[in-house]
């Protein structure tokens, strides 16, 4: 059959035409079927006719004179037929063999028959199997590719703000947010309080924007190279502390300017707020007022970072943590040419200025910073300084760090393994390491700070220690006990010496 | 250089239109050659059929001539032979045929590929 089988492409056109070949197969399948039933028929009545035929010896009949006429006549030898067997030959026979070839014959028209249905059945499943096609595509309209567009630009990284190095590169989702902005902006002004972290981006970002408009980014072009390295940094522990800015909006601060004048505005703005809730404010009018750099760094005043402080760039701050130290080492350095250093020092006139001025970040947290004095001050060390520390202010921070260590120490529990580390901190990687890894084990913080004093230094300070040492001082006191007269003449930890000081 | 493709594409063309028409005359004969095949197949059946005292007549033009059962059967099986032979041959003669025009139609696409070209470079 000359049907078209075998696989077609869903088209709607093609499929249809398919259905058309399949129909006329079928159509044409019926009509032979109807012929060879025909001859079927017409070979019954002619097996019927040669039967009754010889019954009579002559039959009288009207025989057929040309195709007009017919005339009477008799029909003789009514048992002879010559048949046609086929190809032109005849052969002459008894009505009885004719009956028998007529039945022959009739052997092959019914096989002819069979062989006809079966196409037709056959052609009749495929036509049914096309029009289900054709139903189903007509159902489901043109058989298109699956496609689906992705309109939603929302779905993007959400506070993964990475406000890059690009001056005006801004986190993406700001669609998402601005509608936020019109809801909660005067919120955040106005209550001051804490938010979400999205809306805080979201507040960011309305940040960015004024200043942009304001042209306050084309302000520090210096600020920008001096800050790279640091914007990156803190951009880093931007993100990093992200989930720690439980409404503190540190980064709020950096990301404007970087100047420390900012910060001074800020500072002067926290002062007796703690949470982050003033962040906003000050970001406000920082935003406004101040416009330094052009480059949209982030600084974090007050949170723990390792002390890039490198006061060559008069306005890089750092803004690490004590600028009092920086401070400091501006004096002693006397040199880096801070024209700046005084302006960007928060106006601390008082110290308790400086408590005021300079928040601890504890695992995100404000905690206000209480006087080094104190053994509580200083835990979390945002103080880190770099190896040009003074004498002095060393000793100082031995006894936070001492205090510190204890604290690293209880937290973690390889305090042996910290006690020598942590003595020989003398810089702080210790603020670093500390919010982020207060659960880990103190590690050496990199730099090894030998000093014969340090002995006589750490046996006064054991009363600094933390109070609030685990048992595990116990048990290690009694450990080292037996050491502790070999090691007063070394070096002792302070952690060794805070405890032997508690057992003692 | 166009020109000269089109006219090739033509002469080409023609070749393998010739070929269709053979290969359709081809397959009618064999389908004629088919039918009868099969007519002679029952022709001798039914010859089997008859017996001896049957006259049988062979129609040469208007005029029956009278043949022996053998006769008959034997001119018969050897239609039947005959007829057998010239399907094969026809067959093969298709194929043939087939094959040409496959070439043909080979050539075609080239000619009309290369007149793409040239007339674009046109």
């Amino acid at each position: 059959m000359e049907a078209p089988g075998g696989a077609s492409p869903l088209s709607p056109a093609l499929v249809g035409r398919l259905r058309q070949e399949h129909e006329k197969v079928v159509t044409s399948c019926q009509e032979k079927i109807q012929h060879w039933k025909k001859v079927e028929s017409d070979y019954d009545a002619l097996q019927e006719r040669l039967r009754t035929l010889p019954d009579k010896l002559s039959y009288d009949i009207m025989v057929p004179f040309g195709p007009l006429a017919f005339m009477p006549g008799k029909l003789v030898h009514t048992n002879e037929v010559t048949v046609l067997l086929g190809d032109n030959w005849f052969s002459k026979c008894s009505a009885k063999q004719a009956v028998a070839l007529v039945e022959h014959r009739k052997k092959h028209v019914r096989k002819a028959l069979d062989d006809l249905q079966k196409v037709m059945k056959n052609f009749e499943s495929r036509v049914e199997f096309t029009e289900d096609l054709q139903k189903m595509s007509d159902a489901a309209g043109e058989f298109v590719d699956i496609r689906e567009e992705i309109e939603d630009d929302s779905i993007e990284t959400k506070g993964k703000y990475r406000t890059a190095h690009k001056p005006h590169s801004k986190p993406k989702v700001s669609n998402v947010f601005e509608v936020d902005f019109p809801a909660n902006g005067s919120d955040t002004k106005s209550m001051g309080r804490f938010q979400s972290e999205e809306e805080l981006w979201a507040r960011l970002e309305e940040l960015e924007r004024q200043e942009e408009i304001l042209g306050e980014l084309d302000r520090m072009p210096d600020t920008v190279e001096t800050n790279g390295e640091d914007t990156t940094s803190s951009e880093e522990e931007k993100e990093e502390k992200r989930t720690d800015l439980n409404g503190t909006y540190r980064t709020e601060d950096c990301i404007t300017q970087g100047s420390f004048h900012r910060e001074v505005t800020n500072s002067d703005l926290f002062g007796g707020q703690v949470n982050g809730s003033t962040y906003y404010h000050s970001d406000d009018e920082d935003d406004i007022d101040v416009g330094d750099s052009s480059v949209p760094t982030i600084f974090f005043s007050h949170t723990v970072e390792p002390k890039r402080v490198r006061i060559n760039t008069g306005k890089n701050t750092t803004l690490k943590f004590s600028e009092k130290k920086e401070e400091a080492k501006r004096k002693r350095k006397n040199s880096n040419g801070n024209g700046h250093a005084t302006p960007e020092l928060p106006n601390i006139k008082t110290p308790a200025d400086i408590y005021r001025v300079f928040v601890d970040v504890v695992n995100g947290e404000y905690v206000p910073r209480k006087s080094i004095l104190k053994s509580r001050s200083r835990e979390n060390s945002v103080c880190s300084d770099t190896s040009e520390n003074s004498a002095a202010e060393f000793d100082d921070r031995r006894g936070v760090q001492r205090s510190i260590s204890c604290d690293e120490a209880t937290q973690s529990d390889n305090s042996e393994g910290i006690l020598e580390e942590e003595e020989e901190e003398g810089q702080q990687q210790l603020p670093k390491k500390h919010p982020p890894s207060s659960g880990t084990t103190e590690a050496f913080s990199g730099t090894v700070i030998e000093k014969e004093p340090l002995s006589p230094s750490l046996i006064p300070h054991p009363v600094i220690a933390h109070p609030v040492l685990p048992t595990i001082l116990e048990r290690k006191s009694e450990e080292v006990l037996s050491e502790a007269s070999e090691e007063t003449t070394k070096r002792i930890s302070k952690f060794k010496a805070a405890r032997m000081q508690q057992t003692n | 250089m166009a020109e000269q493709i089109q006219k090739k594409l033509q002469g080409e063309l023609e070749k393998y239109q010739q070929l269709q028409k053979d290969l359709s005359r081809s397959v009618t004969a064999r389908q004629k050659l088919e039918a009868q095949l099969t007519e002679n197949n029952i022709v001798k059946e039914e010859l089997e059929l008859l017996d001896s005292t049957n006259t049988i007549f062979k129609l040469m033009g208007p005029v029956l001539v009278k043949q022996e059962m053998e006769e008959a059967k034997t001119t018969v099986s050897k239609r039947l032979d005959y007829i057998t032979g010239e399907i094969k041959r026809y067959e093969q003669q298709m194929q043939e045929l087939e094959r040409r025009s496959e070439q043909q139609r080979e050539t075609l696409g080239r000619l009309q590929q290369e007149l793409q070209r040239a007339q674009g470079k046109a």
